[in-house]
Order: C-alpha cells, then structure tokens, then sequence
C-alpha cells in the first residue's frame, strides 16, 4: 500500500455515513449484523485453507486467481500457459504495465459518495484480478477468480476487486466464486465489467460464503454496441448475502441477460438490488430471479429498470419468482421502472407461492417418497435458472450445493 | 385382487362416497360411469391417497389395505391412478421424473434399481405405444403440453410403471379422434392376465375402443348398477335419468343388451 492510496482512501471515507432502514436499497439489510463489520487495509494471511473450503471451489482447471483476505494467494492461483490474448493478473501489475485499466475500477465517482460500502471497498480493496481479452480474441476456458475471507485477528471483512475487460469482438467466460468460512467478517467485493462493441461475456457468480459471515458484492458493467453480457448469479451463502447490479447499456444492440437463484434457509437475507439502465436505442435486457426461502429467511429482489431519453427501440423484461417454504420465510419483490423513452417494451412479473400441493400428490402417486419428491419440484423450480449455465461442471456444483439444501 | 367395501369419502363434512362396494378380479377391466359430481374421481383419489378427505371403509389390492398407505407406497404395492387432470411440473425432465417413479417403487419392492442406460429402452418402448417422439422425453413433465400429449403421458406412465391395478379418470375427456385411438391403443396394449383397469369415463365413447368386463353406474357416491358392457350403451341411449332420482328399483334390472343405438 503506498502512501498515495492511503491518501486517497482517507479522501474516500472520510465523513462516510452507514445506510439505515430508510434507505429504500438497505431496506430489509439486517443492521445489526452490518454494525459488526469493521474494514481495514488488506493483511496478508497465512491461514490454512479448511478442508471444507478448498472442496467447495469448482473443479474447474484453466486459469485462477485466488484471492484470500483480499490479498493474491499465488500458491493457489493457476496464471501459467494463458491463452492467447488473455491477460490474467493481479492488479499490483496491472497497475505497472496498463494502469488505464484500473482507472474505470477506482474512479471516484458520484455514486461513491452514497455507495458507503462500495467506497470502503475502493479505499481498502486495493487487491484484484484483471481480466483483459485484446480485440477479437475466443477465450474457450473458463476463467476464474476465486475470493476466500476467513476472518484475521480482527474479524475484519476482507475487500477485493475484479476487473474484466473485453476488447471489441472479444470473448470469455468468467466464474467468480466467492467463499469464507468463520464467525465474523466476509467480504466486500467489487467487479467492474467493460465490454468492447460485438464482446460477449458469460459471467457466473457462486457466492457461498459461511452462514455466520457478510458478503456484499457489486457489480458494475458498461456496455458496447452489440456486445452481450450474460450473468448468472447464484446467491446463496451468508447471514447476509448481497450482490448488486449496475448495469449500463451504453452502446446500440446491446444485450443483458441477468439470471439469479437465492436459496435462503435460518435466518439468511439474501438480497439483490439491480439497476439496468438503457442509455442507448434498440437494446435488450433481462432479469429472471428466482428465489426459495426455508425457516425465517428473507429474500430482497428490488429490479430496476431505466430507460434514458433516446433509448427508443428498448426491450426490456423482469421477473421474480419465489417459493416459501415455510410461514416464516418472506421475500420483499419491488420492480422500479423509469421510461424516458418512445417504443419501448417493458414488462415485469412477480409470483410469491408456495411448493405446489397438487404436484407433490401427483409424483407421490408415482411412487416418488414425500421428501425426494419435495426435493425433485425444488429443483425443478431452480433448474430453471441453473439450466441457464453451460458449463456443466459448475452446474454439478450448484446441484450438489442444493442437495445440501434443508437438510 | 381388488376389494373395495363400504367406502365412504368425505370433503368438510360434505360426503361423496357412501359406502362404495366393488370387487375387482385379476386380468379384468371395469368401467365406471355417472353423472358429474357422482364421485367417480374422488373415487380415484380416495384409492390414491390424496390429502383432505375423510375416508373409511376398506380398499384391499392383493392383501394390502390401500388406505393405511402413504400415495408412494400405495404405487408400490401396484396402483396407478391415470389423472384427468395431469399436473404440469415446469423444470423436471419427463425421463428424470419417469425414471425416479420407476426406481422409487423398485426400491421400496427391494427390488435393484434400473441404470440410465437401461432404462431409455423401457421409455422407448413406452413411447412407441403412444406414438411419442423421443424428445418429448427431454421436456418438463406436462408443461405446455396439450391435453393429448397430457393424456398420452398418463399412459406413458403406466406403461413405464406395470401396476397390478390401473384406475383411469377421464382419460378421454378433451381428446380428439386420433388421440383417443392411440391413448386406447395403448391401453388395451396394456391389458393383461395380471393387469386390472378401472376406465372412469363419461362417454360411451372410449369403450367402442376398450371393451370392459363390466360396467357399473356411479350414483351419489354409491354404485347402483352393475352389467356388462352393453349397460354402457343403455346409457348412452338413455343417460343416467333411470339412476337419477328414482328408486332404484326403477332401473332395470339387467342391463337392456342388444338396446338400438
């Protein structure tokens, strides 16, 4: 850490306010769990990975940055034999040799100055990965950047930062799984997604962090003309789970496709705060969640949808959909949409049930014991946003993930 | 193989069934007509075990009582029940849930269970019976299918189970020509010495195509009149009006055979 971002991230945090339960995106955040939390530069850790953690990142091979308490883990980190026209690298060296990379990620921008988490993130996620594809280039493995945090001497939640860059025409697949494991902490990371003209990015977040920890996450993408970004989100660890989405539609025929699951059991909130903004004519955009919440847990799903002056031609669709399985579960589902255009298409859907009696009695007919039949019609109900993941070993893991499910 | 005695249904008081007698022998093929509202469905249900009646009386298949049993084990023991309404299920494959069904009724008969492999030839040979293209294996099961392909899954099903005892509800209501030839193909494919069918209908219709043993009339939750097949087209001649609000002693007492058509 140099002197100069110490600076800068005392800039930063300096006179930060916490969101409370007024404010409309932290709404149905268990403050009392956020009070805990405490953030600090990023120490180095010599922590043994638990066994239990290692087996929970997806047996992908390819390339891997691995990032534990916000600091690099090359031990851990796969960055020999890259592709062609891959760069995959920390962003210490990114920072020496393209520093014009890391400027979008760190810009101090208005949102800053009321995304509380996001600017202590800045000021003390100073670790991450780059990911750059140059111009024209199919990356055909996955690439993954793994974000471990177990808790330091003081429990504090460890910072990250991605950074995914795809040139004009470029290509890639980007997993990021996101673990902990510990009483306290978790994490708080940031992604900041650039696509060229006509690049396409298929992007996974597996965030399962320990159920005693905190995980905010957010995800910013700008996109070009025609390019694609497709992110799936599984939602699934954490007393609180967050990720948010802002994504933004900068170039003509763009297309975004978000995809979510949360699985909340105990008493987990797990929430997503998505913003789409169409800034540019004739783009497409999609938001499908789908949500199961056991015991007390909370769901949050708050979509926006933000169609600019000009943005004529936008087509743009959202839907939640949410099973409780228990009288005390709850999900909070509130779409927000702002047109400012002409032509435009927009819908929105929201269903809040319960696991279909009538399709339980029909497998249970069929032979199907009560408790394998509940678990077929669950994961049914989630395939429908699993199925949406080509890469069929990070489907087997979100399926092993669900089997573990309410038992 | 089917002993039904005195049974009686009831939904919130309301009764439906009131003390239904039936026995049913090996090989044989039955079929039930009435009125809407006479219980034939709940009649299917109350066999099958669906949630919220109140039932009584005695159901035996072979030596069990069927309604001691959870639904699971009443398959096990080797009852289907055909739904007249069979229910969508968006996100599970037809060739996951067919295979589940079969292995989860060979588990609990402590029999082995039946790899993927294996099994796609037991499902082809299913599909082959209800005209079926093997992609409608790779669908969710029922979801936006139309009412024939619902229908023809049902049999699908059947097939691909084997039970001892087949109780069909509706299984022709919604379907057009062509699709109740192949679903009553398929079912009299399925008839067998060891194999019984309860065919609920409304029409005499199906039974052109699945000539049953016997034919009983379903009145208020109680049958009152049994014949053979020839009573189904007494009924279709003269509908239910001689069963209906009248003594029973008005309806005949031998089905009319031979009744012009």
């Amino acid at each position: 850490m140099t002197e100069t971002s110490t600076a800068d991230h005392q800039d930063l945090i300096a006179g930060l306010t916490f969101p409370t339960k007024r404010d409309e995106a932290w709404r149905y955040a268990p403050h009392d769990v956020l009070g805990q939390l405490s953030f600090g530069p990023s120490v180095g850790s010599a922590h043994q990975l638990p066994a239990a953690l290692d087996a929970n990142i997806p047996a992908l091979t390819g390339p891997r940055i691995v990032l534990l308490n916000g600091v690099i883990d090359l031990e851990r980190s796969d960055l020999a034999a890259l592709p062609a026209g891959l760069r995959l690298s920390s962003f210490d060296d990114a920072g020496r040799d393209r520093p014009e990379l890391l400027a979008t990620h760190f810009e101090n921008d208005a949102d800053l100055s009321t995304d509380t988490y996001g600017a202590l993130n800045v000021a003390f996620g100073r670790n991450g990965a780059v990911v750059h594809v140059a111009s024209g280039h199919a990356i055909d493995v996955p690439i993954q950047v793994v974000d471990i945090s177990l808790p330091d001497e003081i429990g504090r939640a460890s910072c990250s930062g991605v950074v995914v860059h795809l040139e004009k025409g470029a290509s890639a697949t980007v997993v990021e799984t996101r673990i902990g494991d510990g009483e306290l902490g978790g994490s708080n990371t940031r992604t900041t997604i650039t696509l060229g003209d006509q690049a396409s990015l298929d992007h996974i977040v597996l965030q399962d962090v320990a159920s005693t920890q905190v995980h905010l996450g957010r995800i910013r993408a700008t996109q070009g003309a025609e390019s694609v970004l497709r992110s799936h989100l599984f939602n699934l660890g954490g007393r609180y789970g967050r990720v948010d989405y802002d994504v933004c539609l900068a170039g003509e025929g763009a297309l975004v496709d978000l995809t979510g699951l949360y699985l909340g059991m105990g008493n987990q909130v797990l929430d997503q705060q998505i913003t789409v903004v169409h800034a540019a004519p004739n783009c497409t955009s999609r938001q499908s969640f789908r949500g199961i919440l056991d015991d007390q847990s909370t769901g949050v799903f708050n979509g926006g949808i933000d169609v600019r002056p000009g943005a004529d031609g936008t087509d743009a669709e959202q839907s939640n959909d949410n099973l409780l399985l228990s009288d005390r579960a709850e999900v909070n589902t509130q779409p927000r949409l702002e047109i400012l255009a002409d032509d435009v298409v927009c819908k929105h859907g929201a269903t809040v049930g319960q696991l279909d009696s009538n399709a339980l009695y029909y497998l249970r007919t069929r032979g199907i014991a009560e408790a394998e039949a509940r678990r077929l019609l669950l994961q049914g109900f989630a395939d429908q946003a699993v199925d949406t993941v080509a890469n069929e070993i990070l489907r087997s893991w979100i399926t092993e993930r669900m089997q573990r499910y309410g038992d | 193989m089917l002993h039904v005695e005195n049974l009686t249904a009831s939904i919130g008081g309301t009764p439906i069934l009131n003390g239904l007698d039936l026995d049913i022998g090996s090989g044989e093929v039955h079929a039930m007509m009435g009125p809407n509202g006479s219980g034939k469905s709940t009649f299917a249900h109350a066999l099958a075990g669906r949630d919220g009646y109140e039932i009584d009386g005695t159901a035996m298949l072979d030596d069990v009582d069927l309604l001691d049993m959870e639904p699971e084990a009443r398959a096990a023991a080797g009852l289907f029940v055909g739904f007249q309404y069979p229910v969508e299920i968006p996100g599970v494959n037809n060739m996951y849930f067919l295979r589940t069904a079969l292995n989860s009724v060979r588990r609990a008969r402590g029999e082995t269970e039946i790899g993927a492999s294996d099994f796609l030839a037991v499902a082809q040979e299913a599909m082959d019976l209800v005209e079926m293209k093997r992609d409608f294996l790779y669908r969710a099961v029922n979801a936006g299918f139309s009412g024939g392909e619902k229908k023809r899954n049902e049999i699908l099903q059947m097939a691909v189970m084997e039970p001892r005892l087949a109780v069909l509800d509706e299984t022709d209501s919604g379907l057009d020509i062509d699709a109740l030839r192949i679903v009553a193909s398929g079912i009299n494919a399925l008839r067998g010495p060891e194999r019984s069918m309860i065919v609920i209908t409304h029409h005499q219709r199906l039974l052109d195509y699945i000539k049953p043993d016997f034919v009983h009339v379903l009145v208020d939750g109680r049958i009152v009149e049994s014949g053979d097949h020839t009573l189904a087209l007494h009924l279709e001649d003269h509908g239910y009006a001689d069963f209906v609000n009248h003594d029973l002693d008005d309806a005949p007492e031998r089905p009319l055979s031979g009744a012009a058509r």
